[in-house]
C-alpha cells in the first residue's frame, strides 16, 4: 500500500512538468500578443515603441526556451512570477482567491451528496414506478442543462422574480445556495442514477436474499446490506465530482460574482495573462491528481478485495 | 489497517465539510459596507477592482477609479473645449513652448496637505522620473523643464511647440496629482505610492480584492461635495450578472459603454418606464478601416462603392437599438477641429453599382460577384469573434455588399489575433474604433503615421500618403489657430474623399439608474464618471 502511494506521489512532479510545458507551448502558439493586451487594458495606444517596451517589461522579448526555463526555475522556488495584468505575485493572488473556490466546491459537494443519496435510494426502491421516472427525468435534465444556463434560470426565479436569494456576491450562507446548487446539479444527477443502479445490482445478490430469509426487517436489509455495499462506487464517483465541481466553478463564479480562482482565471485567459494561466492550470492539476489519489487510497482501504489484488505481487 | 470507516462514514465526512462551507459563509457578513448602513451609500459596479490607485501608472489602475480620486489642471468638456480645473488660468508663449499655469486657491489634498506649485512640480517630476513608461504620450517626451514660479504659479517648458499639450494634461493619467506626502522618498512613483491621496471628491477607504472598493466623501473637497457619504463599487465582471444585480437592487446604477450593459438589456430596462435612462453625447466613433494597400480595395471606386452600399441607419436600428447616432464622418462634429461640414457618403446602392460598373467591375451574370480582369471582387471583413455586436454588424455589411456584387468573407477571431491583423495590414476591412476624447483628433491622427496601426495600413495605398503624414506632423506643432484648422480640414477631407474609413456610429455611454437616486450626468470622456453629482432621490 505504502509503495503504491509513494509510486503515485513520485509520478506527480512529472505530470506537473508535462502539464506546464504543454500549457506554456499552447499559450504561445496563439496569434495574439499579451503585450498588446496589456496596453489595451492600460488604455495606452499600441504604438511600436509602446509594444516593444511592454514586451521587455513582461519578459516576452527573450527566446522561448529561456522564458520556459526561467519560469520553471522560479516555479521550483514557488515563485510563479507576476501577473501581466495587475503586476502582483501570481501565487499570492491565486491563494487569496482559492478559499472562496474551495468553499463553493465543498458546498457543491455537500449538495451533491445530500440530494443524490436520497434520490438514488428512492428511485431504486420504486424501480420503474413514478419515483423512478421522476428521478430519471431530473437526471436527464441534469446532464443536459449547461450549468451557466441553470445559473441564470435560478437567478431569474429566486432573485429577480421571488426576491428570496441574493443574485451574487459572497455575503452569508444564502449567497452560497444558488451557486452551489448550479455547480452540483450535474454531479448529483449522475450520482443519483449511479446509486440507483448500484443498489439494484446489490439487491439481487445472495447476501441480501439471505438477509431477507433471516427475517430481517426491510429497513435493516436496505440500510445495512444493500445501501452499505451500494455506496462503494459512489466514493469513486465523489473523487471525480470534486474535479468536476471545481472545474465547473470557473463558469459559475462568473455568473454569481463569486470571488474565487475560477473568475480570476477566466479573466486571465481573456487577457492572455500567461503567468496566471500557467499557475492556475498547475494548481488545478495538483488538486485533480491529489483528489484522485486520495479516492484510490480510500477505495482500496474500504474494499479489501481491491487491496488484496493490488498487494498480491509483493 | 483494518478500519471501521464505512462508505457512509466517508459520505458523512463530505457532508460535514459542506456544513463547514456554509457555516464559514455566514461569518464574513460584517463587511464595511454593512457597517456603513447608517450613512447614505451610492452603489455602483465595475468589472475589476480599481487597483492601487497610483495616479501616474496604468493597468491594473482603473481610469474610472483614478478619476474619482485625482484631478487634472484642466478638464475636457463634452463640446471639445477645456475647462479651468486645478489651474484657473494659463498662458502660452508665442513660440508655443512655455506654458504658465495659475493654480486654484484653497485646494487641499484629502490628507490636509495644500495643493500648490511645489506639489504640481513634485508630481510632474515623479512622472518624468519614469519617462520610459510614458513615452507613448507625446507631451511626456516633449517636457524640458518644470518650475515653481511662486506658490500659485507653475511653469512648463517644452522642447518644441506641441499644441495638444493642454489636451494631454486633461487625460486621466499620468498628469494628475498625488499628495506630496504620499510620494515615496526619492520622488518617484514608478514602484508604488504611500497611499492614494488626491484632491478629488472621493477618497478610498477600503478595497477587498475581487469583491468591492469602498470610497468616502472627501470632506476637504474644494468643489461641490458629493451628496452621498459613501460610494461602494462592487466588482461584477459579467454584464448579465450586473443587470441582475441592478434589477434586484444590489446596485443603484449601471453606467458605461457596451462592456457594462448590452444594448438589448438597456432597451429592455428603458421600456420598463420606472427607471431613469440616458445616453451620452458622442464619445468616440465605431468605424471600419478599408485597406487601400490591398486588392481589390486599392481601387478608389471600390472603397467609395462600399461607403454607398452600407445602410448605417439599418445597422444602428437593428443591432445597436438606436443607442448610438449614425456616423457620417470619422470624427463626430463635437471633436475639436472636426466640424467642417463634409458631405456624407449617402446610402445609395444604385450609385455604388454605377461606380463599380464605371471602374470596370462587371458581373458575369446578373446577381453574381463582380469581376475585373478575371479577379473576383472579394475582400476579408475582420472582427472580434466573441463580440456579438461586431459580428452582427459584419453580417449586415456582408449582406449589403453582396447586393451590389461585392463578396465579403467574414473573419471572426479572438481579440489578440484580430489586433495582429490590424498591425500587419492583413485585412480588407477591419473594425477600428477611434480613441475618444480627449485623444481626438490629435493623438489619433498622430498614430496614423505609425505602421503598427490599422489606420496606417488602411492608408498605405493612398497616392498622397507621404503628404498626408507630413501634414499630420505639421499640425501637431502648429502655433497658429487658423493654420491648424486649415491643416485639419485638409487631412480630414482627404481621408473622407479617399473613403478609407467606413464610419458606422458614434459610441456613447449609457446609464440606467434606480428611482432611489437622481441627477445622473455624463462625463465628457468614456473614463470619467461624475458620480459625485448624483443625489439620493427626493421623496
Amino acid at each position: 500500500m505504502l509503495r503504491y502511494i509513494l509510486g503515485r506521489l513520485l509520478a506527480l512532479p512529472f505530470i506537473l512538468l508535462g502539464v506546464s510545458l504543454v500549457v506554456f507551448l499552447l499559450l504561445r502558439l496563439g496569434r495574439g500578443d499579451p503585450a498588446v493586451d496589456y496596453l489595451r487594458l492600460s488604455q495606452i495606444p499600441p504604438t511600436d515603441e509602446a509594444v516593444a517596451a511592454a514586451r521587455v517589461m513582461l519578459g516576452l522579448d527573450r527566446p522561448l526556451p529561456e522564458q520556459f526555463l526561467t519560469w520553471l526555475w522560479n516555479a521550483l522556488h514557488l515563485d510563479f512570477g507576476q501577473s501581466f495584468v495587475n503586476r502582483r505575485p501570481v501565487l499570492d493572488e491565486l491563494l487569496y482567491y482559492l478559499p472562496a473556490t474551495l468553499q463553493l466546491g465543498a458546498a457543491a459537494l455537500a449538495v451533491t451528496l445530500v440530494v443524490s443519496v436520497p434520490l438514488g435510494i428512492w428511485a431504486a426502491r420504486h424501480r420503474d414506478r413514478l419515483p423512478d421516472q421522476i428521478v430519471r427525468g431530473i437526471a436527464f435534465l441534469g446532464v443536459s442543462v449547461p450549468n451557466f444556463w441553470l445559473g441564470f434560470l435560478l437567478v431569474l426565479l429566486f432573485s429577480v422574480w421571488l426576491g428570496w436569494l441574493p443574485p451574487m456576491g459572497r455575503d452569508g450562507a444564502t449567497s452560497l445556495l444558488m451557486p452551489a446548487f448550479a455547480a452540483a446539479f450535474m454531479s448529483l444527477s449522475i450520482n443519483a442514477r449511479m446509486l440507483r443502479a448500484s443498489m439494484l445490482e446489490t439487491a439481487g445478490q445472495r447476501h441480501v436474499l439471505y438477509a431477507r430469509l433471516r427475517g430481517l426487517s426491510e429497513r435493516r436489509v436496505v440500510g445495512g446490506h444493500v445501501l452499505r455495499n451500494a455506496l462503494l462506487p459512489i466514493v469513486t464517483a465523489v473523487g471525480m465530482h470534486i474535479g468536476e465541481l471545481i472545474g465547473g466553478t470557473l463558469v459559475i463564479e462568473n455568473i454569481f460574482g463569486w470571488p474565487g480562482v475560477g473568475r480570476y482565471a477566466v479573466s486571465a485567459i481573456y487577457n492572455r495573462d500567461y503567468p496566471v494561466i500557467q499557475c492556475f492550470t498547475l494548481l488545478m492539476t495538483l488538486i485533480f491528481v491529489l483528489c484522485n489519489l486520495v479516492v484510490d487510497i480510500l477505495y482500496a482501504w474500504l474494499d479489501p478485495r481491491i487491496r488484496l489484488k493490488g498487494e498480491a505481487p509483493s | 489497517m483494518q478500519s471501521r470507516m464505512t462508505p457512509a462514514a466517508v459520505l458523512s465526512g463530505g457532508l460535514m465539510l459542506g456544513a463547514l462551507a456554509f457555516g464559514a459563509a455566514v461569518l464574513p457578513v460584517a463587511t464595511a459596507a454593512a457597517a456603513a448602513a447608517a450613512e447614505t451609500t451610492l452603489t455602483y459596479s465595475w468589472p475589476r477592482n480599481g487597483g492601487a490607485l497610483n495616479p501616474h501608472l496604468y493597468s491594473p489602475n482603473e481610469m474610472t477609479a483614478q478619476s474619482l480620486v485625482y484631478e487634472p489642471l484642466l478638464k475636457y468638456r463634452a463640446d471639445g473645449t477645456l475647462e479651468p480645473w486645478l489651474a484657473t488660468a494659463w498662458e502660452v508663449s508665442p513660440d508655443g513652448r512655455v506654458y504658465t499655469f495659475t493654480l486654484r486657491e484653497g485646494v487641499t489634498f484629502s490628507d490636509g496637505v495644500p495643493f500648490d506649485a511645489a506639489a504640481v512640480k513634485a508630481n510632474f517630476d515623479a512622472v518624468l522620473a519614469n519617462l520610459e513608461r510614458h513615452r507613448w504620450l507625446e507631451l511626456a517626451a516633449q517636457i524640458e523643464r518644470t518650475e515653481v514660479i511662486d506658490p500659485r504659479t507653475f511653469r512648463l517648458t517644452l522642447k518644441g511647440a506641441y499644441y495638444p499639450t493642454l489636451y494631454d494634461l486633461a487625460l486621466v493619467r499620468p498628469f494628475r496629482f498625488l499628495s506630496p506626502a504620499a510620494i515615496p522618498a526619492g520622488g518617484s512613483t514608478a514602484e508604488g505610492i504611500v497611499a492614494p491621496i488626491g484632491t478629488g471628491p472621493w477618497r478610498l477607504v477600503e478595497a477587498r480584492l475581487g469583491e468591492f472598493d469602498l470610497y468616502a466623501r472627501n470632506d476637504r473637497y474644494w468643489g461641490e461635495a458629493p451628496a452621498f457619504d459613501r460610494l461602494l463599487v462592487k466588482v461584477i465582471p459579467d454584464t448579465n450578472a450586473r443587470a441582475v444585480a441592478f434589477e434586484t437592487g444590489g446596485i443603484d446604477l449601471i453606467y458605461g459603454g457596451d462592456s457594462q450593459i448590452s444594448a438589448n438589456t438597456f432597451a429592455r430596462l428603458q421600456a420598463r418606464g420606472d427607471l431613469w435612462t440616458g445616453i451620452s453625447a458622442p464619445q468616440a466613433t465605431r468605424a471600419l478601416a478599408i485597406n487601400s494597400g490591398r486588392a481589390p480595395t486599392d481601387d478608389l471606386a471600390v472603397r467609395q462603392a462600399i461607403s454607398h452600399a452600407v445602410d448605417k441607419r439599418a445597422i444602428v436600428a437593428s443591432v445597436l437599438h438606436d443607442l448610438e447616432p449614425v456616423a457620417e464622418t470619422l470624427f463626430a462634429p463635437n471633436v475639436p477641429y472636426a466640424d467642417i461640414g463634409l458631405p456624407p457618403h449617402a446610402f445609395d446602392p444604385a450609385r455604388a453599382a454605377a461606380l463599380l460598373e464605371a471602374a470596370g467591375w462587371i458581373a458575369p451574370k446578373p446577381g453574381a460577384i463582380r469581376e475585373k480582369n478575371g479577379l473576383p471582387l472579394r475582400l476579408e471583413l475582420c472582427f472580434v469573434g466573441n463580440e456579438p455586436q461586431e459580428k452582427a454588424i459584419a453580417e449586415i455589411i456582408q449582406a449589403q455588399l453582396r447586393v451590389v456584387g461585392i463578396d465579403a468573407a467574414l473573419v471572426g477571431e479572438e481579440k489578440s489575433a484580430f489586433q495582429a491583423r490590424q498591425k500587419d495590414g492583413s485585412f480588407g476591412m477591419i473594425f477600428n474604433a477611434t480613441w475618444g476624447a480627449p485623444y481626438e483628433p490629435h493623438s489619433f491622427v498622430a498614430s496614423m503615421r505609425m505602421p503598427s496601426h490599422a489606420d496606417y495600413q488602411a492608408q498605405s495605398g493612398l497616392p498622397m500618403k507621404a503628404d498626408l503624414d507630413a501634414r499630420i506632423s505639421a499640425v501637431l506643432v502648429s502655433v497658429d489657430e487658423a493654420e491648424r484648422q486649415a491643416l485639419y480640414t485638409d487631412i480630414l477631407t482627404t481621408l473622407h474623399q479617399q473613403a478609407v474609413y467606413l464610419p458606422i456610429s458614434y459610441l456613447t455611454s449609457v446609464a440606467v439608474a434606480r428611482p432611489t437616486i437622481e441627477n445622473v450626468t455624463f462625463g465628457a470622456t468614456r473614463n470619467e464618471i461624475p458620480l459625485h453629482t448624483i443625489r439620493p432621490a427626493a421623496r
